[in-house]
């Protein structure tokens, strides 16, 4: 028996397996993950409102209802336009940001904490300042009425041409810190010897940019636009927050649209059905996201 | 990567960065001065009187703990296995868990809230510290797993040698290592957990049992909708996170930054 147990560990020890350690990541993972796909699968089938004990099945039907849907529409719509706005801006923002506290300028921790500290905020605690400040007596339209811009004062989030871009704006004040810290730490790989070469070729200080410094962040804007796809896809806490889709499906996205349907209205079949449309799409950001760390990792 | 010499233009610089910054903080000023609208400091008062919102504060932290907890075992375990231990189609379960990264929670909902709720799980912080768990680890483990990969494999047969089991060399050995990348995920997932407000709003009933997120919702209740007090308690829910931010910004920016970084 002693030998036994003794040639089993010596056999342990050369080739320690490793299943028992992977077993309760992969149980937890699968087991709640997996089983929810799952369960959406098959609930996606139904016609029924969570709780009752009779489901009717209507088989692709819940599709077909979604196909139809113009409000389905209007929020994969909703989700594009506010994936490209968001990007553009922060990109925007967050690169001159870095740029300029890579310059020899006051006060750069202070300005670092105010732009990075919306980041861990949480949108659930912003909401109500939120409404406010875009409401009719907020402080936006309190300053633009102090600099003569009376005739853009209006309830911003009532409004539903203003209420997207609103939604969109709360988005990139949030995430601009995000941005800024990874172009900031990219820009600290750029060898200054390239960037004094460069200038000594008689090369302006936006020529440096252009040229030199956005091409070698290439990386990071790569990250940050599938971080930003990804992110347009979960978006649920603002819109819901702030203006909690509306108004009139102005500002709803798929977040927002399955916990209408399958919470608040009962459906429970439809927001499945819903649900796989939104899977397909993240698992296609999740296959994006790892071939570029592959081609990163080469 | 500006190079400027003239007076003026670092004037302008400076300004222009000013200007950047400025937006930023519009709508913490405006929170603050929401909340003392009316009769000032009393409106913190009237929601301190409450007595609710210690108990927030507590759920929260039970679950930020719990999820903490849970993946950060989950993950260090599992990203050895996976970066040092043999383990037969090792690449099919890692592309299993990879597959789960970038899942919106929503999607999970339905499911979750009907399978809680035939648990007798509905209205438990267990009901969301599990799902937040789930939800979290496969990225962590990929974020370990990248950093596991880079811990030379000697240190391991080196500790083999002088007779030590695979368990006392993760122990002794590999998670003193791990600290830097251990700090990120401790990070990351405290404020995922901690700002997480789907799953709360889904699975949390009763006021006992509710987070801070979902605090300023229950004063819109609670104070019939009274703006100010409502502010307050964002206001009291921010301080600190804020507080937090301020003394780690370190390890904040490197948590938050991690996964986009190699």
């Amino acid at each position: 028996m002693a030998i036994r147990t003794g040639s089993r560990r010596a056999r342990g020890r050369n080739q320690a397996p490793g299943l028992p350690w992977i077993l309760p990541a992969m149980a937890l993972v699968v087991g709640l993950i997996y089983y929810a796909i799952g369960d959406t699968f098959y609930i996606s089938t139904l016609d029924w409102n969570g709780v009752s004990p009779f489901a009717e099945e209507v088989g692709a039907g819940n599709f077909a209802k979604m196909f139809a849907d113009p409000v389905f529409w209007q929020s994969l719509t909703h989700t594009a336009v506010f994936f490209v706005c968001t990007f553009a801006l922060q990109t925007l923002i967050g690169f001159t940001f870095a740029a300029i506290l890579h310059t020899e300028v006051k006060l750069r921790t202070v300005h670092k904490v105010i732009v990075f500290l919306p980041t861990v905020l949480a949108p659930a605690t912003m909401a109500p300042t939120f409404r406010l400040l875009f409401s009719d007596a907020g402080m936006l339209n309190d300053i633009l009425r102090g600099i003569g811009l009376d005739k853009l004062a209006h309830p911003w989030l009532a409004d539903p041409n203003t209420a997207l871009p609103t939604i969109m704006l709360i988005t990139v004040w949030q995430w601009t810190g995000m941005t800024f810290i990874l172009y900031y730490a990219s820009m600290s790989q750029i060898d200054s010897d390239i960037l004094e070469a460069a200038r000594l070729d008689g090369a302006g200080n936006f020529r440096v940019l252009s040229a030199i410094v956005w091409p070698s962040c290439r990386g990071t804007t790569t990250v940050m636009a599938i971080l930003g796809f990804i992110g347009a896809l979960k978006t649920f806490d603002v819109p819901w927050l702030v203006t909690v889709g509306g108004p009139n499906h102005a500002t709803e996205f798929l977040g927002t649209y399955i916990y209408r349907q399958g919470i608040r209205n009962s459906h429970v079949g439809y927001a499945a059905a819903i649900s796989l449309a939104l899977l397909v799409l993240a698992v296609a950001g999740a296959i994006l996201m790892t071939l570029n760390n592959r081609r990163q990792a080469k | 990567m500006f190079e400027i010499r003239r007076l003026s233009a670092k004037i302008t610089i400076q300004v222009v960065l000013a200007l950047l910054a400025i937006p930023y903080l519009i709508p913490l000023v405006q929170m603050v001065v929401g909340s003392l609208r009316g009769t000032g400091f009393g409106n913190y008062e009237a929601v301190w009187n409450t007595g609710v919102v210690p108990r927030f504060f507590l759920n929260s932290a039970i679950v930020a703990a719990g999820t903490i907890a849970i993946v950060y075992a989950v993950t260090m375990t599992a990203a050895f296995g996976f970066a040092k231990l043999r383990i037969f189609g090792k690449e099919v379960y890692f592309w299993l868990l990879l597959a789960a990264l970038t899942l919106p929670e929503v999607v999970l909902l339905t499911p979750l809230f009907v399978t809680a709720n035939t648990l007798g799980m509905y209205d438990t912080l267990l009901a969301v510290i599990l799902p937040l768990a789930a939800l979290q680890a496969p990225f962590t483990i990929l974020l370990a797993r990248n950093f596991y990969d880079g811990v030379p494999t000697e240190l391991m047969e080196a500790g083999r040698v002088d007779g030590a089991g695979v368990v006392k060399v993760f122990w002794h050995i590999i998670l003193p290592l791990t600290r830097p990348i251990a700090a990120a995920i401790i990070v990351l997932t405290l404020l995922n957990a901690w700002n997480s407000y789907l799953l709360p709003l889904v699975m949390l009933q009763s006021a006992d049992h509710q987070v801070v997120t979902l605090l300023p919702q229950f004063f819109v209740g609670e104070f019939a909708n009274d703006q100010t007090k409502v502010l307050a308690s964002a206001v009291i829910i921010a301080i600190p996170e804020v507080v937090a931010y301020i003394c780690l910004q370190k390890y904040f920016e490197r948590g938050l930054s991690a996964g986009a970084l190699k």
